[in-house]
């Protein structure tokens, strides 16, 4: 950290030191200010680059297409410098007071830079606007810079070596700031404490010239204060990085974000573009609204189907309600209970204009009771007898999950069937995650239940999976009709589901038990290269 | 004027240490563990030493009878008294000096979690522990038979994935078996012991019986493996040339686990005994699991205590045992109503440490106990800490044991690894484990009775920092207890040589003993064993003088 902070302030030192002693500068105290001055333009050539590289990185994270993102703000920013160039010819007076001035101002627009695009990212309307302004702002505060410092040198050196000393510093400070900021800044401080750091510096550079130019003399301590007071802010900001970035989270997302929100369970973001809505937790999709009724077909008609006198149905997870919408259109069902951890998710879809669209108000229907609670505490002691369970939670990913996929859940689960009852099982993706979704079906299998496992294709996430398991295997999906309007099931579609090609049939694999958890071990197998 | 130089210096410090500041909120000269609360707990050692001086204790009030008066409340105490009350033999009393009965496996609670303050797990154990799997099924841990015969073990008390892990330079690796960088060498010589081992436990001697164990009373006699009990393990490694600084280091940790003795301190027959004696099987386990609670082993305590009914008296001392014509008189003193009473049994069981039951039989001739001091007993330190996170290194997620490569202490257990709650953002509580095994066992109790919370807290901080580099603002409370008796130590001849057969030999009929001393390993399964062994002695005894 200490060394981070000092390095380029002392890196910069040492060719500084040189110009200094080779030229003809008069000697003495005086002699060492425009050295001084030479080491502020490493400085800031130093942050200038790290500003726009961070609008850059910035942008291709929030707003995806890296090239397009750094192709612009490096574009606009390089523009924005040369706007600050011309502008300099405007100021007049005291340049090293106005140098001061520039500083400080960059110091701040450049430090707070970060940190305020990740916070507006959410609430501004047009983010665009904010990213360029900002980007043009501190691209023309920067402009100034150089031109500004050049005039103020222009009577210590010779021409020659004014333009020598300014742009060597400069193309150094440049250099730095290329390595330093992949390969130490980004990894170690990440983004917003970069940000918040080079912007201390160049208070800094204001607060050393302040100190040492004796002509700043009369507005010393006012100048001063306000570099303290900037530096403070940075600090402050610099100690509440963490907590800005969680609110903030880095997500990148192709399509407009139109809502997200933070529960104490996960970050839920809803994205649109003109064909669709999608859903996100935790930065995975959910679903599409283009495709997502084959998937809650998929997941309920079957089960259904199976279970003519079905009259009790338990989902667990499911807080968007699109499963329940599927169940309402069985009118034979009595009641309808949904278990999901997060009372957000189940309000946002309660509630939202968008979302009941979507879910047809599903979660709002008089059948329907809504539990906000921990599935695996709550089915231990839940006591009620369901004709139909439909658990739909997030895949396998971590071993807190992986503990909902258990033996010990699946007979938990078990025991709460009425006498004929059936339940369904998100089980993943049988082609992208073949071992997973076998071992699903193998951990069913393992507490008594008879296994139909089945598949469809969704567009959005490809291949997927689903285990039904109940008392017997005597359902090939003709025990019922099907509620008219569906727009993927069919009893031939059912036909198809049941059957798996080569590709995607039986593997053997282990039971996934609280004590050996094989399938968030199987599940990071089947997806490390996708992700790697 | 100062020069460029340090005048450059000086503003760079200057302005690092402005930068700084922000960075570590609160760090004003005060101390940096001023927010963690706690208090430093332990066996009523006073109260306990009131036995060297009984002198000063009241003369008893009143006088009550019993058939069967048990002196101790851990595991050996409370396996007794369920076995005498299974066997006919109801009249009993057990007096426990603690305010709870646990012996080493009792434990806490507080707003995040259960949490241990000794033992707190026990192995899937061998099919052949008929004892043991019937206390275990009326416990609820054992759940039942698969047709294959094979126990079926309770999911929720089988220890759950991910088990364990090891920091080697900061990288968490999974296991406890360092292979992050091993050379060749090395590996082969890992590789080699556990070969060795899948022999031994596999090993039968010329009289029958397993080489290995548990109860270790049913090994073998076969003098192959005897004579391992006469020289350390550590001696017997350099013997057979498993010299690998990581595989020492690995058996080391496991001596100082199990016996809290280091492998030079304990005889190669123990050193061997902790691996081939496991040989539990399951339906759906194998034999290197292992079941645990949030409390620990205080969940067996808790089955053991009711699955009997004879009445528990807690915090009281019993210190003055004499022979009568009808059997022993025992004084008991309450540490709460500050009163003595007089306990007039036909037969005592002593479930206490050696060392306790020698001074209680002052005025009882004939017992052949060792000297006290006889037998290594390290003293523990056993650190519960609550957390509001942990400051994760990369490699492998928090798990039940997590243990740092080097490192002084044992490493740490989450009490909340049972959970089953999709949340677990909220509070833990880790129990870290630490046996004071640098120096004698005498001068280490005299030394850690006489540290106080103030100096224990550091310390035990800056062990947890070198898990997990700034932790400390996370710890919200830090409780700890000092055990000065932790546990007996399997010194080279103690478990083969004459001395502890002669030990728990019973006086007269009436004086009977049974405590993990009398095994000389400390495990579950070993009080367990002595208190059924000690109680059917007594029983048998009991129906030759009515």
């Amino acid at each position: 950290m200490a060394n981070l902070l000092e390095a380029p302030a002392v890196e910069s030192a040492a060719p500084a030191a040189e110009t200094l002693d080779t030229g003809r500068a008069p000697t003495g105290s005086e002699a060492r200010l425009p050295g001084l001055l030479l080491l502020a333009v490493a400085v800031i050539a130093t942050c200038g680059l790290i500003y726009e590289l961070i609008a850059g990185t910035l942008a291709s994270y929030l707003l995806g297409d890296s090239v397009t993102q750094f192709s612009t703000i490096i574009g606009a920013y390089l523009f924005a410098m040369g706007i600050g160039s011309w502008l300099s010819k405007f100021l007049e007076g005291s340049l090293l007071r106005w140098f001061i001035r520039l500083e400080i101002l960059v110091g701040i627009v450049g430090g707070c830079m970060a940190p305020l695009l990740f916070v507006s990212f959410e609430y501004v309307a047009s983010f665009r606007v904010l990213l360029y302004t900002l980007v043009g702002l501190t691209g023309i505060l920067v402009g100034l810079e150089i031109p500004l410092l050049m005039r103020i040198l222009e009577h210590r050196y010779p021409f020659k070596d004014l333009v020598a000393r300014v742009f060597t510093v400069d193309y150094i400070g440049a250099l730095l700031a290329s390595l330093i900021f992949p390969l130490v800044l980004v990894p170690q401080l990440g983004l917003i404490r970069t940000s918040l750091v080079f912007g201390a510096l160049n208070l800094a550079v204001a607060a050393v010239v302040l100190a040492r130019f004796p002509e700043t003399r009369p507005y010393r301590r006012r100048f001063g204060v306000g570099i303290g007071a900037a530096l403070l802010g940075l600090a402050v900001l610099f100690g509440f990085a963490n907590k800005l970035l969680a609110y903030t989270e880095t997500l990148a997302f192709q399509d407009q974000v139109i809502y997200s929100k933070s529960t104490p369970y996960q970050r839920i973001v809803l994205t649109r573009n003109p064909r669709e809505l999608r859903l996100f937790l935790n930065g995975n999709l959910q679903f599409s609204s283009a495709d997502e009724y084959r998937y809650h077909e998929a997941l309920v008609h079957p089960l259904l189907q199976a279970l003519p006198q079905a009259r009790r149905v338990l989902v667990m997870g499911g807080g968007d309600g699109l499963a329940v919408r599927e169940l309402l259109k069985y009118p034979r069902l009595t009641s309808i209970k949904l278990v999901d951890l997060d009372a957000g998710m189940t309000e946002l879809f309660q509630h939202n204009e968008l979302l009941l669209g979507l879910n047809k108000g599903a979660l709002n229907n008089p059948k329907v009771q809504v539990i906000n609670a921990d599935a695996y505490q709550w089915i231990r002691q839940d006591t009620t007898r369901y004709d139909a369970i439909i658990v739909d939670f997030p895949d396998p990913g971590n071993y807190s999950i992986g503990k909902l996929y258990s033996a010990a859940f699946y007979t938990a689960l078990a025991r709460r069937l009425a006498p004929g009852g059936r339940l369904v099982v998100q089980s993943t993706s049988p082609f992208l995650a073949r071992q997973s979704f076998w071992c699903v079906a193998h951990t069913l299998a393992a507490v008594g239940l008879h296994t139909i496992p089945y598949h469809l294709y969704v567009p959005s996430f490809g291949e997927w999976g689903f285990v039904l398991a109940g008392p017997d295997t005597h359902w090939r999906g003709d025990l019922s009709p099907l509620p008219a309007g569906l727009r993927y099931i069919t009893p031939a579609t059912i036909h198809d589901m049941l059957r798996f090609p080569p590709d995607m049939s039986e593997v053997p694999t282990e039971v996934n038990q609280l004590n050996n958890q094989v399938l968030v071990r199987y599940f990071e197998e089947d997806w490390g290269p996708y992700v790697h | 004027m100062p020069t460029r130089r340090s005048f450059l210096a000086q503003s760079g410090a200057a302005l690092t240490g402005a930068l700084l500041l922000p960075a570590l909120p609160g760090c004003a000269p005060t101390n940096p563990l001023a927010h963690i609360k706690g208090q430093l707990l332990g066996p009523d050692a006073a109260t306990g030493h009131l036995l060297r001086d009984p002198g000063k204790l009241p003369a008893p009030t009143s006088t009550i009878e019993t058939d069967v008066l048990i002196i101790g409340g851990g595991v050996a105490g409370l396996s007794a008294r369920r076995w005498l009350h299974q066997h006919g033999q109801p009249n009993t009393l057990l007096v426990e000096l603690a305010p709870e009965a646990g012996g080493n496996a009792s434990a806490g609670r507080n707003a995040a979690s259960a949490y241990p303050w000794g033992a707190h797990y026990l192995p899937v154990p061998d099919v052949r522990n008929t004892e043991l799997l019937a206390f275990l099924q009326a416990a609820g841990t054992l759940t039942g038979y698969a047709p294959d015969g094979q126990p079926t073990y309770n999911d929720y008390h089988l220890c759950h994935d991910p088990e364990e892990r090891l920091n080697i330079e900061g990288h968490w690796q999974e296991g406890l078996v360092p292979s992050l960088g091993l050379s060749a060498e090395a590996q082969a010589q890992v590789a080699h012991f556990f070969e060795l081992i899948e022999t031994l436990k596999a090993a039968v001697g010329r009289d029958g019986r397993d080489a290995f164990r548990i109860p270790l009373d049913q090994s073998s006699t076969d003098e192959t493996y005897r004579q391992l009990d006469t020289i350390s393990f550590a001696a017997y490694l350099d013997r057979e040339g498993f010299t690998a600084p990581a595989l020492r280091w690995y058996l080391n940790y496991a001596c100082r686990d199990d016996y809290g003795a280091t492998a030079a301190q304990v005889s190669a027959w123990a050193g061997l005994h902790y691996f081939a004696s496991r040989k539990g099987r399951a339906h759906n386990a194998s034999g290197s699991d292992v079941l645990t609670w949030p409390e620990g082993n205080h969940f067996l305590i808790e089955n053991l205590r009711r699955q009997a009914s004879a009445p528990i008296h807690t915090q009281t001392l019993a210190y003055d045992l004499r022979e009568t014509a009808t059997g022993i008189e025992a004084l008991i003193y309450s540490v709460a109503t500050r009163q003595s009473t007089r306990v007039r049994a036909r037969q005592v069981l002593l479930a206490t440490p050696q060392h306790i039951a020698t001074r209680l039989l002052a005025a009882v001739p004939g017992h052949h106990l060792p000297p006290p001091g006889a037998l290594h007993h390290a003293p523990w330190l056993v650190a519960n800490l609550t957390v509001a996170g942990l400051p994760q290194g990369p490699g492998r997620p928090l798990s039940w044991d997590n243990v740092r490569y080097g490192s002084a202490s044992l490493g740490y257990i989450n009490a909340t690894q049972q959970s089953v709650e999709q949340d677990d953002s909220g509070p833990k509580v880790i129990t870290l484990y630490w046996p004071l095994t640098d120096e004698a066992p005498g001068p280490a109790r005299r030394r850690a009775y006489q540290t106080s919370y103030a100096e224990w807290l550091p310390r035990v901080l800056a062990e947890l920092e070198t898990y997990h580099p700034g932790v400390t603002p996370y710890v919200q409370q830090a409780d700890l207890c000092v055990w000065g008796h932790g546990m007996v130590a399997p010194t080279p001849g103690l478990l083969w040589g004459a001395a502890r057969a002669a030990a728990m030999q019973p006086v007269r009929g009436r004086v009977f003993f049974a405590h993990t001393d009398f095994s000389g390993i400390s495990i579950f399964e070993e009080g367990f064993y002595q208190g059924i062994r000690a109680a059917r002695e007594l029983l048998a005894a009991g129906g030759e003088t009515r």
